[in-house]
């Protein structure tokens, strides 16, 4: 397993490589710059910044630079806003979204796997029918919808939790939180249910069944398990969706998440800014898929075999 | 009193029913076996009273004391549990992938509430069932244990909590000729020491002579005849069972007569083959090494080895859908290339038939447009009209009627599939066929079918055939040489009854005393 994972990460870095550098060339080819404000600055200060950020040098040059500081850990200084380097940004920024990625897919398993096994006992009758028309649904229905949806609801008419910033105790992750998990749970509960359908027909639940297991224990026992590893694999990508994902939500409850800094960078042509978190971004989505697949092979351990 | 007995049994799915007035019984240390072909009921008939189908079973169904036609759910889960071990045919799928060896044969220990049992208590039922190094297989996961490991395992695991029937479904279908005698062997003994009770079902009607005690024949839901195996073995009264009996290929049976052979079709010099491990390991595999043999005009090859020993490789290489790493193949004494450089009629010449007939043709196409596609590659331009008529032959030559042309896939039986696709591998006319365990899933009547068929074949057209199987007794049917493989190698090759008297190679000793 260890060679796996050292195998993995020495693939990523490469992979990383060229994101990065296609995330550089595809901006700089997109029209306006940092200093293209509503007022024109006049040529001179233009210049100046220019040649104080580095803007001026060839473009290779300027890649080269930036991933030679991005091997020492320097994601270089925001060009927008001009007091912070892109780290502290990221730093105010992270633990906000990761806090919210991360209970949001805690949230979203719970409910998904527990939907999905209720509907997969119940298969055919109106529980599972109901389930699972429930599970469209959310997985139908867009962020930018359920988020202002339940603001209005339990933040404007009942009064219960606070509509907008991270105010006191943990109640302001609530909604952000449900807005989040609700379409990932919803795809949870599906796979979950088509796994066990499949699962629950192969022989050796036969087996089980003829050793006089009861019901409960041949799912959780033999059935289960192997009815995850399509939730496995939806999961890394998910997992890494709900950061990004979490660009909406973050805006609809005004959260000062990385996914702000991301869209107003990308808005600003804040360059080193953009790529620091498209970098973020694309190492996370890679260690999350190394996750899943170790996952995989507990779930099932003939994928151990590569 | 017998242990189990079966008195006018019915089963139902769904308000059909599928099975009727079935009676048997088992008596302990006895093996009785039921037979018949695939669809005849026989699975529906030993699982069905303890509730492992969607059936439902009617009747009277005693077992050690408890009538599990009355019985409630729960007492027949403790009849299933307490009294009863199950062997079922695929000893991979029947085994949970993510528990351990040792994980499942405690479960199966405790099954009938015995005390969790200790780690050599679990050494010990492996050992009992021959397993050795038991203490290392307890921590494997069942995958990476061979299919004869893996089905001890399962035995293992069905005896763990002293059971006093077993009940085992098809239980040596999976595995090849010599692994089949050894785990009826292993039954054999554990009825003789333990006193269990067997109730075998199975559509080899050769695999359980010498071990069945009372033979119970089945066909089409109801039992046709039943009664000491010895006794329906020598004289069988119903028509079915005689037919049974002489479709089931025997070493002994009076040799066939077959076709002469002419002058040397397909030769092949040190054919070797290696793949490169699969996954992330390094390392190549010999699949194949040196492997030289002839074929003539009109003569069939049998290439006879157990599983992994390289014999679809061989096939596959010669029939150009497979790789070939090494050596080379001569037909007609002219130098093959590979696949991709072989001419259209070079490819017409050989063609290739599946074990998995079903599986082996497209579910979307109609039996006319599967069995015309070679002909559109390999002779195109003809007339719609042309090819249909062509069609129509070929079915006519693998004993099809013409309606065939509008059917699917899906609505034909395993025989009638397997003739569709003789039936396409025959309609560009070519000149050897390498049949790549053409009758090993077809239960014995069908089999037997396929086999005269290929015999009138190869009379009628010069076929020349490549056999390959694990079933010697079958191959001696139909050809005239036979070449045994082992680990990848050919070991011997002789006349086909030649080798039968006189095996010099221990692997073909093995595979002739395991028939």
């Amino acid at each position: 397993m260890l060679a796996l994972i050292t195998r993995r990460l020495m693939t990523a870095i490469p992979t990383l490589l060229v994101i990065i550098l296609a995330s550089f060339f595809l901006m700089r080819l997109a029209p306006g710059g940092p200093f293209d404000g509503e007022r024109p600055l006049d040529p001179e200060t233009r210049a100046a910044l220019q040649k104080a950020y580095g803007l001026d040098q060839p473009l290779w040059e300027q890649a080269w630079l930036y991933l030679s500081r991005l091997v020492q850990g320097d994601f270089g200084p925001s060009l927008v806003y001009r007091d912070f380097t892109v780290s502290e940004l990221i730093a105010q920024g992270l633990p906000i979204s990761l806090t919210l990625g991360g209970l949001a897919i805690v949230l979203a398993l719970m409910i998904g796997v527990t939907a999905g096994l209720f509907a997969a006992v119940r298969a055919g009758k109106t529980a599972d029918q109901t389930i699972m028309m429930a599970a469209t649904v959310a997985t139908a229905l867009p962020t930018f919808v359920t988020g202002p949806a339940l603001a209005l609801f339990f933040g404007l008419w009942l009064g219960l939790l606070p509509v907008s910033g991270t105010g006191e105790g943990l109640s302001w992750l609530v909604m952000p939180v449900v807005a989040l998990a609700l379409p990932v749970s919803g795809a949870i509960a599906k796979l979950t249910r088509a796994g066990l359908a499949t699962v629950l027909k192969q022989d050796h639940i036969r087996t089980a069944r003829a050793r006089g297991l009861s019901e409960t224990k041949i799912l959780y026992k033999h059935g289960l398990r192997p009815a995850l590893v399509p939730v496995a694999s939806y999961l890394g990508p998910a997992a890494a969706g709900l950061l990004t994902g979490a660009v909406v939500v973050e805006t609809v409850f005004g959260l000062p998440g990385l996914g702000r800094y991301f869209v107003q960078g990308a808005l600003n042509r804040d360059y080193p800014l953009v790529l620091g978190v498209v970098t973020l971004y694309a190492a996370l989505i890679i260690l999350f898929n190394l996750f899943a697949d170790l996952v995989y092979g507990w779930l099932d351990p003939r994928m151990r075999e590569g | 009193m017998s242990l189990y007995e079966i008195r006018n049994m019915a089963v139902t799915i769904s308000g059909q029913r599928l099975v009727e007035d079935v009676s048997l019984t088992v008596e302990a240390g006895q093996c009785t076996a039921l037979i018949g072909a695939s669809g005849s009921g026989k699975s529906l008939t030993c699982l069905t009273p303890f509730g492992l189908t969607r059936g439902v079973a009617m009747g009277s169904m005693v077992l050690d004391g408890i009538d599990l036609g009355s019985a409630d759910a729960a007492r027949t889960r403790e009849a299933r549990c307490r009294i009863t071990g199950f062997i079922f045919q695929q000893p991979l799928t029947a085994l949970t992938p993510h528990l351990t060896v040792g994980a499942q044969l405690q479960e199966a220990t405790m099954q009938a509430g015995a005390a969790r049992p200790s780690v050599r208590e679990l050494v010990r039922q492996l050992e009992r069932v021959g397993l050795y190094r038991a203490d290392e297989r307890l921590d494997q996961f069942p995958h990476r244990l061979s299919g004869g490991e893996r089905q001890r395992v399962m035995i293992a695991a069905a005896i763990a909590h002293d059971p006093k029937l077993l009940v085992a479904d098809e239980p040596t279908s999976a595995l090849d000729a010599s692994l089949r005698a050894e785990i009826m062997g292993l039954l054999d003994q554990l009825r003789a020491e333990e006193g269990l009770g067997l109730l075998l079902v199975s559509h080899d009607l050769a695999s359980v002579e010498g071990h069945a005690d009372q033979l119970v024949v089945m066909d089409k839901g109801r039992v046709v005849e039943r009664g000491p195996a010895s006794k329906l073995l020598s004289d069988a009264r119903e028509d079915y069972t005689r037919r049974l009996i002489a479709a089931t290929p025997r070493l002994q049976e009076v040799a066939p007569k077959l076709s002469r052979p002419g002058e040397i079709l397909l030769e092949t010099r040190g054919l070797g083959v290696t793949f490169d491990r699969p996954g992330w390991r390094r390392g190549k595999i010999q699949a194949l090494a040196d492997a030289s043999l002839i074929i003539r005009q009109r003569e069939s090859l049998a290439i006879v080895g157990g599983s992994g020993s390289g014999k679809s490789t061989i096939g596959r290489g010669i029939a150009g859908i497979g790789p070939v790493t090494e050596g080379k193949i001569l037909w007609r004494g002219t130098m093959l290339p590979e696949r991709r450089q072989r001419s259209l009629d070079m490819r017409r010449l050989i063609q290739p038939v599946f074990q998995d007939p079903v599986a082996s043709l497209d579910p979307q196409w109609r039996v006319e447009d599967i069995v015309v596609e070679p002909l559109r590659n390999l002779r195109p331009g003809l007339t719609t009209a042309e090819y249909q008529e062509m069609a129509r032959v070929a079915l006519t030559d693998v004993d099809l009627a013409e309606e065939f042309l509008a059917r699917w896939p899906t609505s034909l039986s395993g025989g009638q599939a397997q003739r569709v696709a003789i039936a396409r591998a025959i309609i560009a006319s070519p000149q050897l066929l390498v049949l790549d365990e053409a009758t090993s899933a077809l239960d014995p009547l069908v089999g037997a079918g396929i086999l005269e068929l290929l015999l009138r074949l190869q009379s009628e057209n010069g076929l020349s055939l490549l056999f390959i199987t694990h079933d010697i007794a079958a191959a001696r049917r139909l050809c005239h040489r036979i070449a045994v493989m082992e680990d990848g190698r050919i070991v011997e090759t002789g006349a086909m009854q030649e080798v039968i008297d006189h095996p010099a190679h221990p692997a073909t000793q093995k595979l002739i005393s395991a028939s």
